[in-house]
Order: C-alpha cells, then structure tokens, then sequence
C-alpha cells in the first residue's frame, strides 16, 4: 500500500508537465517583482495539478482493486461451479427444486400488456413518458392466489433485548463508550422516522473548531510556490487565502517545513545510533524504569494487571508503613548445587585460619550460618540491638517526621541536581527524605522523570540503589560488629558516630548535616566517595582471600535491582532472592558473592546507613506495640463504636438515605490524616489502601464482633452499610482455598463473618427466565431466608452526566438499567452486566437491593426480604425518584411518598438503592 | 462533515447517464399488499443463478426468472406469524449441496428453509431483536452472518445451527447494525455498519478454530462455547447518519448512509501502529432523492456494477469499478413511485429487479443489440 504521500511524489517525478514549466520561466524571469496574477496562477496550476495527481492515484489505486476482485470473483465463480457436478448426480431433491414447477410456472407474467410496456419505455423512461393504466402492467400474484404455501411453524420469539456482556464485577466505562458531546440519531418506532436527539444548549458549547491539518497537496503547494516565488509576505497573503486560513498559519507551517526538511537527515542519524542500543535495553533498563509499567497498569486495590475497576494510571498510594522484610530463614539446607551454602561451607575449609567475620556472618537472614559459627553469641545479638533499636527509636520517629515534611519539598529540590556535578552530595540530599520510605522514593522518581529524560533516569536511579545497598548491608555489618564483639575497627567506630550523626541531620538542616558527615566519612575512610573502581581495587587489595573478585560489571543495572528488591522482600536469603528474583540471571552462590562484596565494599562507606533499617525496624515494632496496647484496653472498655474514625460514617447513618454515599478514594498522607486529608475532605473514611498509617484517627476500623456474626446493626460495619474486611476486622477471616494450604488461625471462637458475602461472592444461582409480568425476569433456584444475600447488581460505572444522556435514551426504549451507586457514579447494566438485571420492578417485592462499600468499592448487593422459595421470580422496588418514574413503576398517590419526595431530582428515572 | 483536504478529495461520479447499457423494462408483478425489503439472486450455486427470492411480510417466495421478461414461481413459505415481517434473506448452501434461503426480519428469529426438500431446515433463536440483514460467506456457504436490532453480528453454521461467534461488546455497535457484509478473499474479515453511524471492520482470525469446530459439533448447539468478539479492528467514522449498506468491493469497502451518495473508501491500517488507522475516501457514487434510510444496493457477481433504488422508485446503475465512475443508466417509469428497498443484479448484470414498499417487483433487462 502506498502511502498518501503519493500525491505529491508523483507531482515531483512528473514537475516537467508543460504548464508548470510554463509557470516556472515565467515566475523566474519575473523574479525580483510578481504581479498578483501571477502568483495566482501560479497556485491555480499547482492545485490543478495536485487535483489531476490524486485523480490518477485514485485510478491506479481503483485499476488495481480491479484486477485483485477480478481473479477473486473468477475464483468464487469456480467454487460455485463445482457443486453442479457433484450434488446433481446423486441428489434428485436437487433436480425437484429447478424443475418441480416448470409446469406451474408464471407465464401470464410475460402476458400481452406487456408489450404496451416496452413501448412506453423504450429507452429510459422519465417522468414525462406516456401513462398507461395501472392495471395493464403485468400481473397480480397476491397472497390470494392458488399456490400453495409451504406454513413454517411458528417458533415463540424472545423478549428484546439488546446484546450484554455477563460482568462478575463492575466496570469502568472507557472513554469511547461516552456518548456525551456525540449526536444520537434515534429511530421512532411510532412515526417512522429518524430524529435526532439532543439537548439545543448542551450541543450548542461543543463548537467543532477542530485544527485543520495540512493536507499532503496543500503542503506540496505550499512547498512548491515559495520555492519558486520566494516566501515573501504577498506569497504568504495569497497563498493564505487560498488555503482560507491565516497568513500566520502559513508562515508558521512553512517555517516548520523549511526547519524540518534541514534536520531531517540528522534525525536519521540518530535514530540509526538508538537502534544499536535498542539491543539489550532490557539489560540496561533500571528496575525503576521497568516499573513504570507496573505502577501505571497495576491495580493495587485489585492487585491485577489493567484493572476494569479502578482503571490504570491511578494515582500512587504508598503506605506510610512498610512491611518488614522477610526474616524466615528456616532453610538450612541448600537451595540447588549452585547455592552459597555448599559454597561457602568449602571456603570455610579452606581459609578457616583466616576468615573474615564480614565474610561469614548475616545476623538478619542467614541466622543459621551465625549459628553454626558461634552458637554462643546468638543471644547477645537480640539483646543488643533490641537495646539499639529503642535507643534510635526517639530519633528515628523524629527523623520519620521531618521527613514527611521534606518530601514535599524535596521535588524542587532535585531539579536542581540534575546537572550536579557532585554526586555525593545530590544522593544524599535525596536519601534525607527519599529513601528511608522507598516508596516516597518513586513519587520522586517521577518529578524527576517528568523533568529530565531516560538516559538520566537511568544513571540516577541506579546509583541510589547502590547508595542503599550500602546503607542496609552497613546496618547489618555495625549490628554483626557490635554482636560478635570482635575487635571494632575504628572505621566501625567512626560510622556509629555518623550514625547518630545522621538522626541529627534529619531533625536539622539536612543539607548542612550531610556536609558534615561525607566530610566525616571522607575523613574515616579514603574510600568515602562514590568512585566505585578505586573502592574495588582497594578491597581486592584488602580481602586477598576472597574466593572470586565479583565486581560490579558482571552484574548489570537490573540484575542489581532486582536484588535490591530481594533484599527489601526477603532480606538477606540468597536462596529466596535467586529463586524469586533472578532466576535465570544468577545463581545462589553468585548473589551471595555480591552482598558479601557489596558489604564490604561499603564498610567504610558513607553514611547515614544503620538508621535505614534499623530506624524502620524500630519504627515497626515500636508502632506495632502501641496498637496492640490500644486494642487491648479498647477491648476492656467494651467495644463501642463511637470511638474515634466513626464520627464520619456516623454522620452518614444519621443523614441516612438523604444524600448519596460518597465515593472513596485513597488518600496519599504519609503521616496521620490532618485537616488537608483527602478523604476527610471528601467526607470518606480512611481505608486500607490509603497512605495514612493505622493509627490514622479518621480510619475505619472495622468490627470486633464474634458472636452476632456481624449480622445485625450491632456490628458497626452492618450498621454503616459496609461489608467486613478481614484485613480490617478483628474477628473476620476467610479460609483459603479447601484447607489443603492449611487453615487460617482462627481468630474470636470459630465463629464466621456473614458479613462478606459480596467479597466472597457467595451468590445465590439466578436463573433468567421469561417473566410473568413483561419481558424477562430474574428467577432463584434455591430457597432461601430471610435477608439472604441473592447477588451483585453489576455493571459498567458511568458518570451522573452521562447518565443522564444515556437515560434520555433508555427512556424511549422504556427500558432502563440504571442504578445509583454513590455521588459520582451510576452502574448502566445495559450492555454490560448481569443476570440480576433482568429482576423487574414491584411494588411489593421479595428483595431489596442495599449499596454496601466492599473493600472500597460501593456496590449494589440484592438481599432476600422474605424467604423466597425456589423457582421464584425475583422482585425489587426500584424506587425510582417520585418525579422521573416512568409510569409502570409508578406508586399509587396514597402510598408514603415522603421520604422520596425529598430527594434532589437530578437526571433521568435511575433505580435507587 | 469537514473540506476534505486538498488532494485527499474523493471522485465524484457525474449523473450524465453514459447510455453505455439500455434497459427495458420488462416486468412488473405485484406479489401482495406488504411491502417487499429484500430481493436476492442465488450466487451461490452456479445452476441457480437465475433464481431469486424476495421476502416481504411473513413470507418468503422463490421465482425463476426465465428468458424474455417472464418470471417462474417456484416455492411460497409463510410464517404462521401474523406479525412476523422479514427484512432480509441470503442464499446459502447445505454441506450436501441443497440450497438454503435464510431468512430474518422482525421476529429476531433466523429461518433457515431448505428449498430442495422445501422444508424449514432450523429456527435460530437467539438475537434479542429484529435482524436486519443476513449474508452468506461465499467461500464457506454454509457460514451465514446477521447483523440485529439487538447491536450484536452474529456467525452462524447453518448446517449445525450454531451460533459461533458474537461481534458485541466493548468495542461493538451502539445502535442497531443495519447491515453486515463478508470480506470477498479475507475468509476472516466482515464489516458491519449500523444506526451508530459507523462501519466497523472485524476480524475473527483468532476465533477461527471455533468456527472450524462448529462443523463437527455434535452436541446440543446451545452446548456450543459462542464466542464474543469484543473489539473490531477497524472504526470508520464517514457517516454522519445511519449507515444502513456496507459491500466490500475487494479491500475497499462500499458505504452508504442518507446522503445520497454511495461512497467507496479504503481502510487502511498502519502494520507497526495497531491501532491507528485512517480511512481514504476514493469516490462518490451519487444517488438523487435517496436520503432515508434502509434503502441497500447490490452488486453483480463480478462486481462491475452496482444497482440502487431511491425514494421515488428509480433505479441508478453506477459503473464501480472506472475512475471516475460512470452512471451507466437511470431507470425509471411513471408508475413505479414508491421507494425501492432493494435492487437484484443478476450473475452478469443483464437482469435489474426491485422490490418496492407497495409490493411489487420490477424486472429490467439489458437490450441486446
């Protein structure tokens, strides 16, 4: 297929047409001056022949077409044939078909009136040819007449429907599903005729003032006149006229043009170059980089891939807290033939004499080679950095909060290091607030992505892994060294100053702090900088009794992320690590290697280092303990609901039915939710997914029910129309799968949540059946009792505006599947959805539908309102707005209309909950 | 709609009529009282190419069109059905050979008559509202796809009576489909066009071991695992109107809406972008006083000419396949003045019939000279 370019290529090709040539000697003779008429016909004979251009490639294009059919049609010609020979011989129904009515045939069709006919026609027959009467025109072959009718018996019809989609979930709707600011034509089915629908002034403010782009002639022309005539501002004037645009426009194009033809080449050039390194860009994409993709598609509320839900690029929420690592480590025994432990245990033969403690031992991960080693000692590790970690405790929850603080400020403050030349000090800032919390790390990671370019992001990212990679291992060598009580090197020693250095810092100007503390690290050891290949030469030089040199170069930038993540997930399991994460790219032992090199690559390291891990850890620990403590002397006050986070969800059951329940959205706060909370703002409870740490005051907390299985208004979930969550509730857990996995410890007295229905979909079996009311109908196959819950009313989510749109429609149909599900959405069941849809309208119905928030999420559950036996036909009052029902749905004068009175009446007939 | 830009118009045929071909009229028959919506040769079957079946009301009859203007009956069927109304019908084609007429209207329901034993061979039930049109694909004729009220394309076996795959959903009609067409050489692609304005191309290449397994299915059809095919490959947006006739003519695609003009344009996809596609315009086939909708044209077996009616009971003949195209006849007669739903060309184009919407139908032969 050729491109549209084609026009002007041609044009090029063929430029010695005689007219233009015309043109082109007199343009050039009359060069330092064109007269108007001039330039004029210069463009008249350009855009003829653009016009002839496009003709003759229409023509090809049609010409070709031409000959593709022909050989297809021949084709199919021979397709049909074939069947005569074959069928004719055996098939005697066949030959019934053509020759059973020759006898019967119609011949007084071709009776003599005819013969009047075809001279009235004899040619082609306009309006003003000769009239002959009606009746003499051939013959009339009504219903009436004597051939027999072959009766098909008639097969009952469905109900109408339109086509769906079954949706177990709700759904988004995309944006191309909108039919906002798009012209409806709908067909009435009463006067036969098509209108248009749509609101005078809400189409009236979609004004079309689309930008016409340049058309491939209209360049051409634009290329060619003021190649030849010059770009002078009566070309510009005249040609702008004749486009029927402005002159500005013009020169702007042509100045583009002119710009791009230049830079084209070199353009090229540079593609060519980035196709080389295209190669192994996976090897040389940074794991945050790789991310991208991942934070941008992946659901966190769903935990899946393209969420229909929630939809992608969803803001980031990270939480405040982190979870810590990993730290089983029962696995004594080797992972594979390549594992670190066979490895290791061969070096530890061969250089017993002098091993190195950094070498050997892993307090966190690998306990078990601690163990083996000094079996003695193992107690005095817990000890002494329990008493390490509430002795950074006040510190590090200082430095937690500044830095919340600072990571609002550090965006700007990274623009500026982009064009740094000092790396130390540009990683360091950003380590103040970035990467105690990796996850602020990411948000800031797009500040700057949004700012500089992918080479940078590359380069940048990498050396803060490193950076932190220094600064866990250290953590772990300062606890090993103050464990195993060796001789402490005054390299150690001097960290541990920096160490609470650091805190300072964090509490203090950090920027001023850093100063002093890489001067300090400058100081403590040669090797303080970044400059990595001194540092390797340096400790090959010191750890001669290294069984391999690993050096940074055989592991490149992924492959060190990865492990980076391993570390974070598993802790210091090499086993895990290569098994989860770098399966394929290295092996146990070699990742085992790198940590160990790593480790003492950065004994002298920089750094602010212990805090990292042990600020988090001690930060973990110490929170957890305060929430345990609350929730024992919670429990001891009687539980009661009217604690602190319902005050909310309270307002809502008082306002009950009043206004629509809100729309939840995580809120991003990385401390306890203050006055700026979005979800505060918004009127929502803080849920799991949200930032804010546990303790956050506007959390909901979930129940402590165990006996009334959360099934009455006692439970405080019940009673805020919310489904239990294990996460949250105390006493609610699911068990996984059929017990094969091991059963869930069980909490409160083996007693199970009812309140869960809808998470775990545990669903009545719907059967759709024809009603007996009208159309379809929803019909349940078991029995079941009362307040049951039956299933989800599902569909896709759509907003109030184009709900209304949509209801405009739905109404000429007089069928709707509309339901409000909270301040911002609507579930259209239309086109999507499922069979629960289908359960009509009554005004004394067996089921009720209840907007439950599950997980964060409202949605429509129906329950039983009787017991409803099986084979029943399913009912719910829609309770459409008094004003906006249509009149089936309709409730006689008399009835209660109070509370639906008072609702706002905003859009079309939508059910309510 | 917008200028098409310079040098990316579209041709525009003249209605000077080329008297390249004369027609005479030479018959006229009034079948009944209800309006007649489809009239269609047998293309399928190389003996039967000069029979046609034409659908109006709950029935569906078979003629003969014999040498010199006369008609044959052949074959009535009526729907028991008072109400039923057929909109359309397609011939297809047993695995044995026998010809099917598959006919659909307002009922939704799909019947398939076998004209060799002259009996109802299966009722599809399964479209949720009127069906609009039917098509055979050429190749496979026992495949058979209709476009609904109920905004679905629907695949069909006619020898199983499966319905294989379903063109809805996410990416499907907004509206009623108006009209479906089988792509001529790509076994795997239709277009279908509807009330939403749009034509939409589908592919169904990776639905296509379903369809190879609907023909030796063996089990109750409604245990058949239908697929949906949720996104076409194609949206072309030329139309502001209902789009109620779509033909491939090789890879280009004929449209038309209420604008009197039929337009041919070329789909074109970008290999390396999926995703992006942009639609020329070639050429413009104008049609006077054809501007309400359901009114389909229809194409001789080589695809040299096409045939439409308007509203006002005159039948344009266009040259398809010449740039710039060429009106080669415009047929007319005092007394044919109601609108013409659907044109029948025969296998080599010498034959024009129409079915009007006052029932009857008009036959017009080429002059031989």
């Amino acid at each position: 297929m050729e491109p549209q370019t084609k026009s002007p290529d041609a044009a090029t090709s063929s430029s010695a047409s005689p007219s233009k040539m015309n043109n082109l000697q007199i343009t050039k003779s009359l060069e330092p001056n064109f007269l108007p008429q001039d330039i004029s016909s210069l463009i008249d004979s350009l855009k003829a022949q653009v016009i002839a251009d496009r003709r003759n490639f229409i023509k090809d294009r049609i010409e070709e077409n031409k000959k593709k059919l022909s050989s297809i049609t021949n084709h199919m010609h021979h397709l049909a044939n074939p069947l005569k020979n074959v069928i004719f011989s055996d098939a005697d129904t066949m030959k019934d078909f053509s020759t059973q009515r020759k006898d019967t045939i119609l011949c007084t069709l071709s009776g003599p009136d005819l013969h009047t006919i075809e001279k009235d026609n004899s040619s082609y027959l306009e309006d003003n040819s000769s009239v002959s009467s009606i009746g003499l025109l051939g013959n009339s072959f009504s219903s009436k007449n004597n051939f027999r009718h072959v009766k098909l018996d008639s097969v009952a019809k469905l109900p109408p429907y339109t086509t769906w989609i079954f949706l177990d979930r709700n759904q988004r709707m995309t944006e191309d599903q909108s039919i906002l600011g798009r012209r409806r034509i709908y067909y009435d089915q009463n006067c036969g005729e098509a209108l248009i629908c749509s609101d005078s002034e809400e189409e009236a403010v979609e004004g079309e003032e689309e930008k016409r782009e340049f058309g491939n002639g209209e360049e051409y022309i634009l290329r060619k006149a003021i190649e030849e005539i010059g770009s002078s501002d009566t070309v510009l004037d005249y040609l702008a006229r004749y486009f029927d645009r402005k002159s500005s426009d013009i020169k702007a194009k042509y100045e583009n043009n002119f710009k791009t033809d230049k830079s084209d080449t070199s353009i090229k050039k540079s593609e060519k170059e980035s196709d080389i390194y295209m190669g192994d860009a996976l090897k040389e994409k940074d794991l945050e980089a790789a991310l991208d993709s991942f934070d941008n598609l992946f659901c966190r509320r769903c935990l899946v891939f393209d969420c229909k839900l929630h939809g992608c690029s969803q803001d980031l929420v990270f939480p405040a807290e982190k979870q810590v690592p990993w730290t089983k480590s029962d696995e004594t025994t080797a992972c594979c033939n390549q594992c670190y432990r066979l490895a290791s245990k061969m070096v530890n033969i061969s250089i017993d004499s002098n091993s190195i403690p950094v070498v050997e031992g892993q307090p966190h991960s690998s306990g078990s080679d601690d163990r083996q080693l000094a079996p003695r000692k193992v107690p005095s590790v817990s000890v002494q950095s329990k008493f390490k970690l509430q002795q950074s405790e006040s510190a590090s929850s200082n430095a937690k909060r500044s830095d919340s603080s600072e990571s609002e400020v550090n965006p700007q403050k990274h623009v500026i290091p982009q064009n740094s030349t000092s790396p130390s000090k540009v990683k360091l800032a950003e380590k103040g607030g970035v990467a105690k919390k990796g996850n602020s790390k990411r948000i800031l990671e797009r500040a700057l992505v949004s700012a500089q370019k992918k080479q940078k992001k590359i380069t940048l990212p990498d050396s803060i892994c490193q950076r932190e990679i220094r600064c866990r291992s250290n953590s772990h060598k300062v606890n090993e060294d103050i464990s195993s009580s060796r001789s402490m090197s005054p390299i150690t020693r001097n960290l541990r100053n920096m160490e609470s250095l650091v805190h300072i810092s964090h509490t203090s100007d950090c920027m001023e702090a850093i100063d002093i503390i890489s001067g300090d690290a400058a100081k403590s050891s040669p090797a303080g900088d970044d400059d990595e290949d001194s540092r390797k030469e340096e400790f090959a030089n010191e750890n001669p009794c290294k069984p391999e040199l690993i050096n940074d170069t055989s592991w490149n930038v992924i492959e060190k992320s990865l492990y980076m993540k391993g570390l974070e997930i598993f802790g210091k399991n090499s086993c895990l690590i290569a098994r989860n994460l770098l399966q394929g790219m290295k092996t146990c032992n070699e990742i085992q290697q790198y940590s160990n090199f790593i480790e003492t690559k950065t004994v002298g390291g920089t750094g602010d280092v212990g805090s990292q891990v042990d600020g988090h850890k001690s930060n973990e620990l110490r929170r957890r303990s305060r929430f345990l403590r609350r929730r024992g002397r919670v429990r001891r006050l009687k539980y009661t609901w009217k604690s602190a986070g319902y005050h909310s969800i309270r307002k809502r059951i008082s306002e009950r039915k009043d206004q629509p329940c809100r729309q939840y959205n995580p809120c991003n706060c990385q401390s306890a939710c203050g006055k700026q909370c979005s979800c505060l703002l918004n009127g929502t409870c803080c849920e799991k997914y949200c930032g804010c740490p546990k303790i956050c005051k506007n959390r909901f907390r979930g129940c402590h029910c165990a006996k009334s299985q959360c099934r009455s208004r006692q439970c405080p979930c019940f009673a805020s129309n919310r489904e239990c969550d294990p996460d949250v509730c105390r006493n609610c857990w699911v068990g996984c799968g059929d017990g094969s996995f091991g059963e869930p410890f069980q909490r409160g007295d083996n007693y199970e949540c009812r309140n869960m229905k809808l998470l775990l979909k545990q669903q009545q079996r719907v059967l759709l059946g024809r009603s007996d009311i009208s159309g379809w109908g929803a019909f349940l196959k078991n029995s079941v009792n009362k307040h049951e819950y039956l299933g989800e009313y599902t569909g896709e989510l759509i907003s109030h505006r184009e709900a209304d749109k949509r209801g405009k429609i739905y109404d000429r149909e007089n069928s709707s599947f509309l339901f409000n599900l909270n301040d911002q959405f609507v579930l259209d069941a239309y086109r999507k959805g499922d069979k629960l849809k289908f359960a009509n309208h009554s005004p004394n119905p067996n089921c009720y539908a209840k907007v439950i928030m599950v997980a964060g999420d409202h949605r429509v559950g129906i329950f039983a309102k009787d017991r409803i036996g099986a084979g029943e036909e399913l009912f719910y009052d829609y309770r459409y707005e008094a004003d906006r029902a249509p009149a089936w749905a309709r409730r006689p004068e008399t009835s209660s209309l109070k509370k639906d009175e008072t609702q706002p009446s905003g859009g079309r007939a939508k059910k309510l909950a | 709609m917008a200028r098409s830009a310079l040098g990316c118009e579209a041709v525009v045929g003249s209605l000077v009529s080329s008297r390249k071909k004369e027609y005479r009229l030479t018959n006229r028959m009034q079948e009944g009282k209800r309006p007649l919506y489809a009239i269609v040769f047998n293309f399928i079957d190389s003996r039967y190419h000069d029979v046609f079946a034409t659908v109006g009301g709950n029935r569906v009859t078979i003629y003969r069109c014999l040498e010199g203007g006369a008609f044959s009956f052949l074959q009535a069927y009526m729907d028991e059905d008072k109400d039923e109304s057929f909109y359309t019908l397609s011939w297809a084609c047993n695995l044995d050979g026998s010809p099917f007429v598959v006919a659909g209207g307002i009922n939704g329901i799909i019947r398939v008559i076998d004209a060799g034993s002259e009996k109802i061979h299966k009722s599809f039930v399964g479209h949720g509202d009127s069906i609009n049109e039917i098509r055979t694909q050429s190749m496979k004729p026992s495949l058979v796809i209709s476009a609904s009220k109920d905004e679905s394309v629907r695949l069909w076996n006619v020898h199983t009576g499966i319905c294989i795959l379903i063109f809805a959903g996410a990416g499907g009609h907004r509206n009623e489909v108006l009209s479906v067409d089988f792509h001529p050489s790509d076994i795997h692609r239709i277009a279908s066009c509807g009330m939403d304005n749009t034509v939409k191309i589908w592919s169904m290449k990776e639905f296509w071991p379903n369809v190879e397994r609907s023909f030796t299915w063996t089990d109750l059809p409604s245990k058949f695992p239908t697929k949906y095919v949720q996104f076409p490959i194609f949206i072309a947006s030329i139309h502001t109107n209902y789009v109620d006739c779509t033909r491939w003519l090789g890879d280009f695609v004929l449209s038309k809406s209420v604008d009197n003009e039929i337009v041919l344009w070329e789909p074109k996809t970008k290999e390396q972008s999926a995703g992006e596609v942009s639609i020329d315009i070639l050429q413009k086939y104008p049609v006077p006083e054809c501007d309400i909708w359901f009114i389909k044209f229809s194409c001789d077996f080589h695809y040299n000419m096409v045939a439409i009616g308007n509203r006002e009971g005159k039948i344009f003949v266009w040259e398809l396949q010449s740039s710039p195209p060429v009106l080669i006849a415009r047929l007319a007669h005092v007394h044919c003045k109601s609108p013409i739903r659907q044109t029948a060309m025969s296998f080599e184009g010498s034959t024009i019939l129409s079915c009007c919407e006052d029932g009857t139908i008009w036959r017009w032969d080429a002059a031989t000279s």
